[in-house]
């Protein structure tokens, strides 16, 4: 089967450099599905999914969010997207957003016990200040006594 | 005591602690400005494949796009200032600060709106008492912030520009050329210039000229002008963003220098002051040899 050269791009980074089998894209005229050697074609494309088939036939979904299909004389596809993200990237994505959740809240954890401990320090302090003002005071007495 | 030497240490004390905190700093930076770099080089390819499908647009005859047409006269300004949200960056807001005050001087009185970002450009404006149009927050902190945010920008300039309230639009920014050289930019945004772009342009200009051959080969749907017309403010935007990354490079970059020069200070410092407490400590055990041999000497003597 011949293959495409497929480069996926967005104004951050190039998502994607790789050879493909086929890629459907949603565009302003419809969905297009290009395989190799189609036609020199440029198109806006729709925010929607994208569905590439990859070098050893396994599917794989991109979400966009609007942008550009170009393709080239000689089965080069390019696509200028605004945001692209991949599926598995999705689900990395909110496993990611899960740990930086616990991580916050163990974090503000940590943050009480600093601050606990702080409290106890400073309550430390003010006892050890106490002690020695009794202690001054009772001093003070014992020189008035005789 | 001659030198109070207590009151030494605790300088001491003081400089190791101030040192501990700048090397950090430096060392944040350093990763930071490492992020920015990565964002800025990520950031190259759209904007080059965007220009090459716009070039191969162009080259189809049409007249040209409202976007790239250059006005006769330009009568107002909107000029995008980009400095950081915080200081301790060496001279990096200066700098910038400098070349957008030329920028002013340069054009009639009264002509140049500003749109700020960065806090320190939001008050440099105000304090100049000139026209603030907007003032966008959150772009300059961390390492490189989503496309998307800088979406807001290019839309204000765009509308702006095509409503005739502007005759040009300009980013005054700082290009990042190494980790130790930064320099302050006027770039012209709008009306898009193809010579205006970013950095490698020398680069992709050769890349375009093999596929102007096949221009006529391609199909356009719906048609050309639509497509150019959705295709021209992600150009923008995509300046606009490599804008921003540049200069959060540098504000990083010139951050680390910064506190490495900081660091260096700090670290001359406690080397000054413990040589100053050494002699304090020896001249005072000296002192006290000598009252004791006086001493001594005194009782001998009876």
């Amino acid at each position: 089967m011949k293959l495409l050269d497929f480069e996926l791009t967005t104004p951050e980074r190039t998502v994607l450099r790789t050879k493909v089998r086929q890629v459907s894209v949603p565009t302003t005229e419809g969905e297009i599905t290009v395989l190799s050697d189609h036609l020199p074609i440029v198109a806006p494309i729709l925010a929607g999914e994208m569905r590439v088939v990859s070098e050893d036939g396994i599917e794989s979904l991109i979400a966009v969010s609007g942008g550009f299909v170009t393709v080239h004389p000689g089965s080069r596809l390019e696509i200028l997207a605004d945001t692209a993200e991949r599926a598995e990237e999705l689900d990395l994505k909110a496993i990611e957003e899960a740990h930086a959740r616990a991580e916050a809240v163990l974090k503000e954890k940590i943050d009480d016990e600093e601050r606990q401990a702080e409290a106890t320090a400073s309550l430390a302090r003010e006892l050890a200040r106490l002690k020695v003002v009794r202690k001054h005071r009772s001093k003070q007495g014992f020189q008035r006594l005789p | 005591m001659g030198v109070n030497t207590k009151a030494i240490n605790r300088r001491i004390k003081s400089v190791v602690n101030t040192k501990k905190i700048t090397k950090a700093m430096e060392l944040v930076s350093a990763s930071k400005m490492r992020k920015a770099v990565a964002a800025v080089l990520a950031s190259r390819p759209y904007a080059q494949m965007a220009w090459s499908l716009a070039g191969r647009l162009e080259r189809r005859g049409e007249e040209a796009h409202p976007l790239t047409a250059k006005r006769p006269e330009v009568k107002r300004t909107l000029a995008f200032l980009l400095t950081s949200d915080r200081g301790l960056c060496g001279g990096f807001n200066a700098q910038v600060l400098r070349v957008a005050s030329d920028f002013v001087k340069s054009r009639p009185e009264g002509s140049v709106d500003f749109a700020s970002i960065g806090r320190r450009a939001e008050a440099w404006v105000r304090r100049r008492k000139l026209p603030l149009k907007a003032s966008f927050e959150g772009l300059m902190a961390g390492a490189a912030p989503p496309a998307t945010k800088v979406r807001p920008l290019a839309r204000l300039a765009k509308d702006g520009f095509l409503k005739t309230d502007y005759d040009e639009v300009v980013v005054i920014y700082t290009d990042f050329v190494s980790s130790i050289l930064q320099k302050p930019r006027v770039k012209p945004l709008l009306p898009l210039r193809r010579d205006a772009d970013l950095g490698e342009v020398q680069g992709h200009r050769q890349e375009i000229a093999p596929n102007a051959k096949m221009a006529g080969e391609y199909a356009f749907e719906p048609d050309p002008g639509s497509v150019l017309d959705a295709l021209l403010p992600r150009i923008a935007e995509a300046q606009l963003y490599q804008a921003v990354l540049e200069s959060l490079a540098s504000e990083h970059s010139a951050r680390m220098l910064a506190m490495k020069n900081a660091t260096d200070a700090a670290a001359d410092m406690i080397d000054d002051l413990r040589l100053t407490f050494n002699q304090g400590r020896q001249a005072a055990i000296t002192q006290e040899i000598a009252e004791i041999s006086a001493g001594r000497a005194a009782l001998a003597n009876r």
